[in-house]
């Protein structure tokens, strides 16, 4: 034996806390090693050795000095937790491939041996990690907005029933592509390895700022008295192949890069045209808290296509694959695109109605040319971002 | 090459939770191609019985069963293992901290609780240590016996747990309890050290340990015990099993802490009383 502690415990009782004086006195000590503990009562040594016994230590008898008992416990072999030591550093180690039985213990922390093992699938930091994610969850985080208090709905006016009618069409629309845009993601966490924590917390915010255009979509749509309008099928079909999708970056792709991007376009114009100034800031906030969704999904996407060339043919038949699953789906539901006409016309006049039809076949042709900048951020080749964004759903997400 | 014939460790089940224990024991025996399987009994001298007419191979015993097994084959019977926890296990005398009881001989005239006729810790041990120091139990003090969960020898605490009541009610002067009993309630908060002392801990004895008869013993045993001394506290897996049956380490018997237990029992006659 050499080295060894001491400490005196006064008049402290097991059962008030002497166990826990004791026990972290002694985790400091090496297997072997003694630890003398001074008390003021004689009785304690009737404790101290039978809990010596019974926690695995070895009781090594009393003494008194002083008129103080001075007891000596040899500490056990027995390792408390079955982990070795990590240093503060580890918490900034992305794993390559993450250990589902390290659970939900966060990234550094030291895991027992034993601990189960997580239903965990995305594993590879290839798929699951990026290094905008945490820059991107600050930014989130600073960017949160009140549905209920941050639109002035008081100064709401009444809008023109024909014009009216149309909004409430589009909230309808935006709100159901929304649950979608919010159910993805919620999806993806259980199945993320916690470690790859900058993803799982930026797809938190993703919710919450779902969650809040919903809320907003939803009492726009009710704000007038109008009420919520038509789903489409086919809105609703093209919606669950998101859903269905069960592979998370092509998920993501297929979400965020080609649906969220085309959403863009599509809140940039419900502003431009907007009959009145609540719906025209909805549109605008919401475009601003997609835009990370957008900018956060590109990144993930370039640093897979980065560390592993082979996911941009993955991308790409993921894309080509859902297009083939909504062969029938040919067209965006017509009372959206006809709303979205009728409000970039100002209402039903015939003379405006033309400008009207341009303004959103010129919408079109903006989402297409965007989504081709997005997929060739990504690495995509002008002849590939071309292809994949004309087999991209005509329902915009 | 495995075994192939069945080695059958009888235990007596004192709670729900040996079930568990032994389904993990039979696992751990297993996996190592040793077919160990466990036969619950509902007291020890069922148990010890059916060692002795063969019908199980080992049987994990309390110190008292072992005694009951060396007695009735003439001291034909083997140890194989024990846990480390039945190694020094010793008695604790307890006190009312207002009875003015600070050692063995304040107990003349008082009222002494026991547990169980048949728990070494908390009553035939006590018993002998205060004869050896001078005090009988049956003319020197009040007795009082808490005979609860007769057959498990105290393995299931319940007596231990009226003692440490009665004294901290007053209703006995003092107790006597295991180590381990007053180690695990303490720790919890279980007793009212306010009330309640310890003054006196006997010298160290055996507890509980595996049987066998001694025409019984042949190398499938030896193989049993030295897979079961195989099983490591640092690894997760085995560590389950330990913690439930109270262990961090399979010993080899140490026969010699057996002694105070075999004098016990001649010199308060139990055997003659109880069988």
């Amino acid at each position: 034996m050499s080295g060894g502690a001491a400490c005196d415990a006064r008049s402290l009782r097991l059962g008030d806390g002497l166990e826990v004086l004791i026990s972290r006195k002694l985790e400091t000590l090496s297997p072997g090693e003694i630890l003398e503990v001074a008390h003021d009562d004689a009785s304690v040594e009737h404790d101290l050795r039978a809990w010596s016994r019974f926690i695995g230590h070895e009781w090594k008898g009393v003494r008194v000095e002083k008129g103080r008992f001075i007891c000596s416990i040899q500490r056990g072999s027995a390792q408390r937790i079955i982990a070795k030591p990590l240093p503060i550093e580890a918490v900034t180690n992305i794993p390559a491939i993450a250990d589902p039985r390290t659970g939900f213990s966060p990234r550094g922390a030291i895991v027992e041996s034993g601990s189960p093992e997580f239903p965990f699938d995305v594993l590879d930091a290839n798929l699951a990690w990026n290094p905008e994610a945490a820059a991107l969850y600050e930014r989130a985080v600073s960017s949160q907005w009140n549905a209920a208090t941050d639109i002035l709905w008081k100064t709401l006016p009444r809008v023109d029933p024909e014009l009216e009618q149309c909004v409430c069409q589009l909230m309808t629309f935006l709100a159901e592509n929304e649950f979608a845009a919010l159910y993805v993601p919620a999806k993806w966490i259980p199945r993320i390895h916690p470690h790859f924590v900058e993803t799982i917390m930026f797809l938190s915010t993703q919710i919450c700022d779902e969650a809040r255009h919903i809320e907003v979509f939803v009492k726009r749509a009710l704000a007038n008295g109008n009420g919520l309008q038509f789903s489409s099928a086919s809105t609703e079909r093209s919606l669950k192949t998101l859903l269905d999708r069960e592979n998370f970056l092509e998920a993501s792709f297929l979400l965020s890069v080609l649906g969220e991007g085309t959403f863009l376009d599509l809140l940039r114009f419900i502003e431009a045209y907007a009959p009145d100034p609540v719906t025209a800031e909805i549109a605008r906030r919401s475009r601003i808290d997609e835009a990370r969704h957008v900018q956060f999904s590109i990144a993930h996407m370039k640093h897979a296509i980065e560390s592993e060339p082979n996911f941009k043919q993955r991308l790409a038949a993921a894309a080509r694959e859902r297009a083939a699953s909504l062969a029938e789906v040919r067209s965006v539901n017509p009372l959206v695109e006809e709303s979205l006409i009728v409000l970039a016309a100002g209402g039903l006049q015939p003379d405006r109605l033309p400008a009207g039809v341009r303004a959103v076949r010129g919408l079109y042709e903006t989402m297409h040319e965007n989504r081709i900048k997005r997929l060739q951020q990504i690495g995509f080749s002008s002849e590939d971002s071309e292809h994949v964004s004309q087999s991209h759903t005509p329902n915009f997400m | 090459m495995a075994n192939t014939q069945r080695i059958a460790v009888g235990a007596v089940a004192y709670d729900p939770k040996v079930v568990t224990i032994w389904e993990m024991i039979n696992d751990f025996f297993r996996a190592r191609g040793i077919p160990s399987d466990y036969v619950l009994f509902s007291n020890y001298e069922a148990q010890v019985e059916a060692l002795l007419s063969r019908s199980i191979d080992i049987a994990w015993n309390t110190n008292l069963a072992y005694v009951r097994v060396h007695r009735r084959t003439g001291g034909r019977c083997k140890v194989l293992a024990m846990r480390d926890t039945d190694v020094e296990f010793t008695t604790i005398l307890i006190a009312g901290t207002n009875t003015g009881i600070t050692s063995i001989w304040d107990l003349r005239g008082k009222c002494l609780a026991f547990g169980s006729r048949d728990s070494g810790q908390a009553a035939i041990l006590p018993e002998y240590f205060l004869a050896i120091n001078g005090i009988d139990v049956q003319k020197d003090v009040r007795l009082t016996r808490f005979d609860l969960d007769v057959g498990k020898h105290g393995d299931t605490g319940t007596s231990e747990v009226a003692v440490l009541e009665a004294v901290t009610k007053g209703e006995a002067d003092a107790g006597a309890v295991g180590d381990t009993y007053w180690a695990r309630t303490l720790a919890t908060g279980g007793v009212d050290r306010n009330k309640v002392k310890p003054f006196w801990t006997s010298s160290p004895y055996c507890h509980c340990n595996f049987t066998v008869l001694e025409e019984r013993y042949g190398k499938d045993l030896e193989e049993w015990t030295e897979a079961l001394l195989q099983m490591d506290y640092n690894n997760p897996a085995h560590r389950t099993i330990m913690d439930m049956e109270g262990l961090k380490l399979w010993v080899r018997p140490q026969l010699a802490g057996y002694k105070p237990l075999f004098d016990a029992v001649e010199a308060v006659g139990y055997f003659n009383a109880s069988a």
